[in-house]
């Protein structure tokens, strides 16, 4: 199926014109059959095995070869189901070597992490926004500097908590901010998704 | 004239000192100064148990070197010993930046600032001062009343280098510049642009009764989303007894009506649509104000 093929059947799934094929397909539907399908019978003290972190080191087709912070090796499978996050929602074919990584999902008997999401080079951050610039706003981090790049399109702020919007002009320099954003490896400068700040 | 310029130093080194020495010893509370004794680079230096006073020591050394510079009589050994003491202070961050690059040096005040090149850069100027302070011909008070416009613009200069050299007062001047330039003419202005952007769809999406209802199948973040007329699409990953599925939720773009968000769960590898929200009807008749009025007997 290709992904316009695709896109038109889900838009036509979704906006009517389709079929349900019924419900007993699926069993209960009810919100507490779908939350009785998660078991979280987690040792409290050991680390949770569907949740990985670390920088990639390798990309061996759908795998993504993964060095934790503690030095545990991860080897996480990315399908075509898992979603990819890199400052905004993208391909599998957007993870490069070097980037630091967050994987959920579900650990298989052969030890590889099925991933349902994967979020790349996400940093939240709590700043004070100390200079704005022309596609740029300076942070400063408990002392450290960080550049923020403000990206066309996808670049979004929340102000007093209400739905995110494209227009920055309310963020004001001395103000605090909150600022999830896609971390550019080994530097100090990320690529802003969303910077919540009072207005 | 080098030994008029000298003259002027001590004013200078003996201000900044005694300024800095004074908030050492009384710019906070003790759990405030123990608290930025023991986060300073000087912490490292001599251990967490004597940074307290260590940081009091140094306090009154400045504030004593600053004051017999600004009073009279001027000495050569003052200037000396102000030299020595400058020196001493490159020598800390140097230090500081090697051994604790994330610790603040704890120069002036309770702000934090890293040691970087402006701090350098001070510590350079104040020795620089100190230094010419030792050629000095006269007390700096003498020195002013010979040429008072010249020894005060030099003053100032000197004062306003220190000043914007000193990241520790960047929020006094600074910010309040930089907040001024925004306010007149806002860099962004206009490189937001007018499309709504999927995040605020996303932020829809959760409050919605749809997603009240389909939240506990997502198994992944967002998947893929695009504009479809009136509606965005966004779908995701789920998974409903133990079979996988794709949650496909259409939510009005341009307007905020959570209540309106649709949403199906679709079999892709058979096409087939598994389940459709249905919005639960409207409440009609009493609504809970006519109640409390009925029950209050109004």
């Amino acid at each position: 199926m290709t992904d316009i093929d695709r896109r038109r059947f889900l838009n036509t799934a979704v906006l009517g014109g389709a079929t349900v094929v019924g419900a007993t397909a699926l069993g209960s539907v009810a919100p507490e059959a779908a939350f009785a399908d998660v078991q979280p019978d987690l040792d409290p003290s050991a680390p949770d095995p569907d949740f990985a972190e670390g920088r990639i080191t390798g990309i061996n087709g759908s795998m993504l070869l993964v060095t934790g912070s503690d030095k545990s090796l991860h080897r996480i499978y990315v399908t075509s189901g898992t979603s990819i996050w890199k400052l905004r929602p993208t391909g599998a074919d957007a993870a490069q070597v070097g980037d630091g990584l967050y994987a959920r999902g579900v650990l298989l008997d052969d030890g590889t992490l099925a991933a349902d999401a994967v979020w790349l080079n996400i940093v939240n951050l709590t700043v004070l926004i100390t200079s704005i610039g022309k596609d740029v706003i300076h942070f400063d981090h408990h002392g450290d500097r960080v550049v923020g790049h403000v990206v066309l399109g996808t670049t979004a702020a929340v102000y007093n908590s209400t739905p995110p919007v494209s227009d920055l002009t309310q963020l004001k320099v001395g103000y605090h901010a909150q600022v999830i954003g896609a971390w550019r490896p080994d530097t100090n400068e990320v690529d802003l998704a969303t910077v919540y700040s009072a207005a | 004239m080098v030994g008029w310029f000298g003259a002027l130093q001590p004013v200078l080194v003996g201000a900044v000192l005694a300024w800095a020495g004074a908030l050492k010893l009384f710019g906070h509370r003790a759990p405030a100064l123990a608290r930025l004794a023991r986060r300073s680079a000087l912490a490292r230096l001599v251990g967490n148990e004597r940074a307290v006073p260590a940081y009091r020591a140094v306090g009154s050394v400045e504030l004593g070197i600053g004051a017999v510079l600004v009073l009279p009589p001027m000495l050569v050994a003052e200037a000396v010993l102000a030299t020595v003491l400058c020196l001493g202070l490159l020598g800390y961050l140097a230090y500081a930046r090697t051994v604790a690059p994330e610790s603040p040096c704890g120069c002036i005040g309770d702000k934090p600032a890293r040691v970087r090149w402006r701090g350098f850069a001070r510590a350079a100027a104040l020795t620089m001062a100190s230094g010419l302070a030792i050629l000095g011909s006269s007390w700096w008070g003498a020195a002013l009343a010979s040429r008072p416009l010249a020894a005060l613009a030099v003053l100032a200069v000197e004062a306003s280098a220190v000043v914007a050299l000193s990241a520790e007062l960047d929020s006094y001047w600074l910010l309040p510049l930089r907040r001024q330039r925004v306010r007149w003419r806002h860099p962004l202005a206009g490189s937001g642009g007018f499309e709504v952007p999927v995040a605020s769809s996303v932020h829809q999406l959760m409050r919605s009764p749809a997603y009240g209802v389909t939240g506990g199948w997502l198994r992944s973040d967002l998947l893929d989303s695009w504009d479809e007329g009136e509606w965005r699409i966004l779908s995701y990953s789920a998974s409903c007894g133990g079979r996988p599925a794709t949650a496909v939720f259409a939510v009005p773009r341009l307007r905020y009506q959570p209540a309106d968000v649709k949403a199906v769960l679709v079999d892709e590898a058979d096409r087939t649509v598994l389940w459709q929200f249905a919005p639960e009807p409207a409440v009609v008749g009493v609504s809970p104000s006519t109640t409390i009025t009925a029950k209050m007997g109004l």
